[in-house]
């Protein structure tokens, strides 16, 4: 099934080795990636929607009319260009004032927003039954024994009248690919506890969310935290480094994206054109050592 | 007794108020409000901020304007939806309070986080800076991984959007009202 690849800003510009873990288990799972062309900031969810919805919604839908001249189902791998774009396809839908608005001002610069393609994050179509099912096959290196925890984060689960994807208080979907990866995966009580990325106008509360977070990590003996979103994914990281410093005994609970702990679960090399794993303030390598992987 | 300052008098009550978030689109649900506090007793940031959820949609109901716009509660804000998530009668709180900052904004509060934010997709499409060396350094980063070119936006359909929506305007606006003091 081939989706129009919608990499956002973070990804591909600041963070390219999560982007190449991506293609590569894709490309393993026969999920074909188009490029899109001419696509901007999803417009992100924080910034660009607080200071105006309507030039939101129209960069958004702008975005997504980009996608429908392929003919294709956009395929995000950040949860805020999920949100936005997911929330754009769904208000638009519902509200044709704001619909016939948005695409007043696209017509004057060629763009038709119809709402045809579907808007999916990539851990939707990777828990799907018969994905699923090829990735247990693609695995060759089983994480046995490895204690895994997930974070959804919020902008794939909530507000779930708009977003569909999993249940909001109780996330599974990550849980059963991590499963198939054949990890030991741990539940926790701070499953669904906000990361603090969008509360960064005050910095104490993401301090005080990730120690939280990190202090029911370590008590369960997690040996990395999968998260799926790359605000999530370096808040964590950087966060972990922060509450090391204050520490005698350091953490090592490294935060990875889930397309790289699949890579590294299909037999991919850590560091290599495909993907690496050494790229973060928290290095794996005790996980590494356990899964006797020399980089 | 309440003190003089505590007293609202009905002439500080903006009736229109509750209207101006309710012709937005997704605002309506505001009106639905019961005010039974399920949004605040599961807010993330809810120890962080002056104004309870609950409270800000009765503020708005009510028509206390300036009591909303200087509440920390609408930037502090971590987006997590859960207000919306769990409202028994189907209030989109979290979408809510991004109209009302959008309020703020025509009225002139603007982070200067998100000004960073918006003059940077104006400036390259995106919010990460890309061009010049800055370009340089992300392709040659991105080439080590053999990942394909990026297709940058054009910049000026981007600046048109903008201007139309009206987000141009309020931004100039919004400086000439800094300058002034």
């Amino acid at each position: 099934m081939d989706y129009a690849f919608f990499l956002g800003c973070t990804i591909p510009l600041r963070y390219p080795q999560l982007e190449a873990a991506t293609r590569a288990v894709c490309d393993i799972l026969g999920i074909g990636l188009k490029e899109i062309h001419g696509a901007s900031c999803c417009p992100e969810p924080v910034a660009i929607q607080s200071l105006g919805i309507e030039t939101w919604l129209t960069l958004g839908a702008r975005n997504l009319a980009l996608v429908e001249k392929m003919n294709l189902d956009v395929l995000t791998v950040c949860s805020g260009c999920f949100e936005t774009l997911k929330t754009v396809h769904v208000m638009l839908g519902k509200d044709k004032k704001y619909f016939d608005m948005v695409n007043k001002i696209l017509n004057k610069i060629g763009y038709e927003y119809k709402g045809t393609s579907k808007v999916y994050n990539i851990a939707e179509i990777l828990s799907e039954d018969d994905i699923i099912q090829k990735i247990k096959n693609a695995v060759s290196l089983p994480l046995e024994g490895i204690r895994l925890a997930s974070h959804s984060g919020c902008h794939l689960i909530r507000p779930s009248k708009i977003l569909e994807f999993d249940n909001p208080e109780r996330p599974e979907l990550m849980n059963k690919i991590l499963s198939a990866l054949g990890a030991e995966v741990i539940q926790y009580s701070e499953t669904v506890t906000c990361c603090g990325y969008c509360a960064r106008l005050n910095e104490e509360i993401g301090d005080d969310l990730c120690e939280i977070k990190f202090t029911d990590l370590e008590k369960n003996k997690v040996e990395a935290l999968i998260t799926v979103c790359p605000a999530c994914t370096s808040q964590y990281d950087l966060h972990e480094r922060k509450i090391n410093r204050d520490r005698e005994e350091k953490m090592e609970i490294p935060v990875i994206h889930l397309p790289e702990i699949m890579a590294l679960a299909f037999g991919i090399n850590p560091k290599s054109e495909n993907m690496d794993i050494m790229k973060r303030a928290i290095r794996p390598r005790k996980l590494l050592e356990k899964l006797k992987i020399k980089i | 007794m309440a003190k003089n300052q505590d007293i609202i008098k009905s002439t500080d009550l903006m009736s229109d108020l509750r209207y101006q978030i309710t012709n937005q689109i997704e605002g309506k649900s505001l009106l639905a409000c019961i005010q039974c506090g399920v949004c605040s007793s599961g807010c993330t940031v809810s120890q962080y901020i002056d104004l309870q959820p609950h409270r800000v949609v009765a503020c708005l109901l009510l028509g206390l304007k300036d009591k909303v716009l200087n509440s920390n509660a609408i930037w502090y804000c971590s987006l997590c939806h859960r207000c919306t998530e769990r409202c028994p009668k189907s209030v989109d709180f979290s979408f809510i309070l991004a109209l009302v900052r959008n309020m703020a904004v025509k009225e002139g509060y603007i982070p200067p986080e998100y000004e960073v934010s918006i003059n940077a997709v104006l400036q390259h499409g995106f919010t990460v800076p890309y061009s010049g060396d800055m370009k340089k350094t992300i392709d040659r980063n991105r080439a080590k991984f053999g990942l394909p070119e990026i297709i940058p936006p054009k910049l000026d359909e981007l600046i048109f959007i903008v201007k139309e929506t009206g987000l141009e305007k309020t931004l100039e606006d919004a400086k000439k009202k800094k300058k002034r003091g």
